[in-house]
């Protein structure tokens, strides 16, 4: 029962002084495991003017362990697998890296960072790694093709 | 303490505290330093990891219990993921005190408790304190709760009714004395004027008639100052001269409002008849001063042009003598139809005027037209016969210059000759053919004779 007054902790704090381009609310009113998150591509990178549908999923054992990231809707990037699930790939939500006291507003904040500096390195999906290291322009075109017709 | 010992520890602690210290409502801002980062709230009962980090015991234990693998006496610290041995429960007084500090609501909000108290006295504020914690009944056999500030030194149960003796009504007993005392309708009390004894309900009913309460005389609105009791004022009112002269009281003030009211009606006719007044007044100004200035102008026109206009004039000259008649009399509508007539009659002696004026012209010009037409034939005609003239005396030149081509070989002698023959011959026939001479170069053939006599 402890995780649940920590999270509508975090909630009411996300809610009440949302971090820039981030917006929460619970995808059920009656289920604080589960959360929508609506992100706005950050400026300046091909993502800019998109509004991107995240999933942010808790665990019951929360905070102890971590939360899942997924976009539910359709993105060009390194770290986004590219299947219906849309899992993000954040180092610091694998469960040998997760700390108990990291806060989702961090979370949701890496996540959006992640948008403007994609980890190649530490890709889930290696063509589209490959494609950002060697071939900037290109990536940069079809990210954003794809932000017009998946996230506008 | 090794981790064994600490959750062995944990698990020991009572937990029959009857606050749960997370889900206070917190009123003062406190340092982000003093929260656990578990579970987000100002550190309960903290603890000590060997890195420095601290936790709520309860909070850490779950830490443990969820990140050890299986009976090893390590686990990694929630904060920096060092791993982990020992627990030590002495964390320094300050930060134990400064969470102490930190102001709440009492829990018992729900039930009315406003106190602002410290963390650190909740626990013994809702136990001891707290007028609004509830409490079994004194009395075994009751099984209701009772606030305890309701609970009095005598131990009794607040909840057992008590029947009045006087009204029949249910009345909880620690409610009962001061029903008895001032509430029940049908305890008896004294008429403080009369000093009879009614029942509380029948109280207000009672003073409405008892003879003692002191009343005012009947005439008081025309200022009798006479208040006594209701027993006697009958006796007053029949001697009272202001009561007598009530109803004639009574009408004056009947007839002053009548009065009030029409003069009211009155002033407000009198204000539409006023600005209607003001209107025609203005309207009048007006017209006469355009009355004089179309008179003026009238005069200026026609003046001096036809005999007729000095008449109008004088007719005009009557009109300020009749505005100033009509304005006396104030019978404006006929004033403005007869100043409209006349304008009339002016306009159409007016229009009268212009197409005179208008078919003389006309005459006029047709005159001039004709005339012109006349000086214009004739001048044709003289142009005319000068071109006949001029053809004439054209005729014999051009012969001449033909003539002249042919016979080339002549001597400069005999051209000279012939020349001066030819003008000599033109000269006495018109004065024209003088002029015509300087003309002769222009003839191609003259040029061309010009041309081999060089």
């Amino acid at each position: 029962m402890g995780s649940i007054k920590r999270i509508s902790k975090e909630l009411t704090e996300l809610t009440e002084s949302p971090p820039e381009g981030i917006t929460v609310e619970l995808a059920d009113e009656s289920n604080v495991y589960e959360w929508n998150v609506i992100m706005e591509g950050p400026e300046g990178s091909a993502y800019y003017n998109g509004k991107f549908l995240v999933k942010l999923s808790l665990p019951t054992e929360y905070p102890f362990k971590p939360p899942t990231v997924s976009f539910a809707t359709k993105i060009y990037h390194p770290n986004v697998t590219n299947d219906e699930k849309g899992s993000m790939c954040l180092g610091m939500l694998r469960a040998d890296e997760w700390k108990p006291s990291s806060k989702i507003a961090a979370v949701l904040q890496f996540a959006r960072q992640l948008l403007s500096e994609p980890m190649p390195d530490d890709a889930v999906e290696g063509r589209i790694a490959e494609q950002y290291k060697n071939d900037r322009g290109r990536y940069e075109e079809v990210a954003r093709e794809w932000t017009r017709k998946h996230a506008c | 303490m090794d981790l064994q010992d600490f959750l062995a520890m944990e698990e020991s602690r009572e937990r029959d505290e009857l606050i749960d210290l997370r889900s206070l409502d917190l009123v003062s801002e406190y340092d982000s330093h003093l929260m656990c980062p578990i579970c987000h709230c100002p550190f309960v009962e903290p603890v000590c990891l060997q890195c420095d980090h601290i936790f709520c015991g309860s909070c850490l234990s779950s830490a443990i219990t969820t990140f050890r693998s299986a009976d090893s006496d390590e686990f990694p610290c929630p904060s920096c993921r060092n791993p982990t041995q020992k627990v030590s429960a002495s964390v320094p007084r300050l930060l134990i005190n400064m969470c102490d500090e930190i102001r709440v609501r009492c829990p018992l909000i729900t039930e009315g408790c406003r106190e602002i108290i410290p963390r650190g006295h909740v626990q013994s504020h809702v136990e001891k304190y707290c007028g609004y914690r509830l409490l079994p009944c004194p009395d075994n056999s009751c099984d209701q709760m009772t606030r305890s500030k309701d609970v009095g030194v005598d131990q009794k149960c607040i909840h057992r009714v008590r029947r009045c003796s006087h009204c029949e009504e249910d009345v909880l007993e620690h409610e009962y004395e001061e029903h008895e005392k001032e509430l029940c309708p049908v305890l008896e009390v004294t008429c403080v004027d009369c000093e009879t004894e009614v029942t509380r309900g029948a109280l207000p009913e009672h003073i409405e008639s008892c003879p003692e309460v002191a009343v005012p005389c009947a005439a008081s609105k025309y200022a009798c100052p006479v208040k006594i009791r209701r027993a006697e004022i009958a006796a007053h009112e029949q001697s009272c001269p202001i009561v007598a002269m009530g109803p004639y009281f009574e009408t004056q003030n009947a007839r002053l409002k009548s009065l009030e009211s029409s003069m009211r009606h009155l002033q407000q006719r009198n204000e539409i008849f006023e600005d209607g007044l003001a209107n025609i007044r203005s309207t009048l100004v007006e017209s006469t001063r355009l009355g004089a200035s179309s008179q003026s102008v009238g005069q200026s026109t026609q003046s001096g042009r036809e005999p007729q206009s000095s008449a109008r004039v004088d007719a005009h000259s009557d009109d300020p003598a009749d505005i100033t008649a009509s304005v006396f009399s104030s019978n404006a509508t006929t004033y403005l139809l007869s100043l409209h007539e006349s304008l009339r009659e002016e306009v159409s002696q007016l229009s009268h005027a212009i197409t005179d004026l208008d078919a003389r012209a006309s005459m006029a010009i047709m005159n001039e037209c004709m005339r012109i037409k006349e000086d214009i034939a004739h001048t044709n005609a003289a142009v005319n016969s000068v071109r006949m003239q001029v053809q004439w005396l054209m005729n014999p030149r051009l012969h001449q210059g033909t003539r002249g081509g042919a016979v080339r070989t002549n001597s400069g002698e005999n051209e000279e000759a012939r020349t001066h023959m030819a003008s000599s011959a033109a000269g006495p026939s018109h004065a024209s053919g003088q002029s015509l001479g300087p003309l002769r170069p222009r003839r191609p053939s003259d040029s061309g004779r010009e041309g081999t006599k060089l």
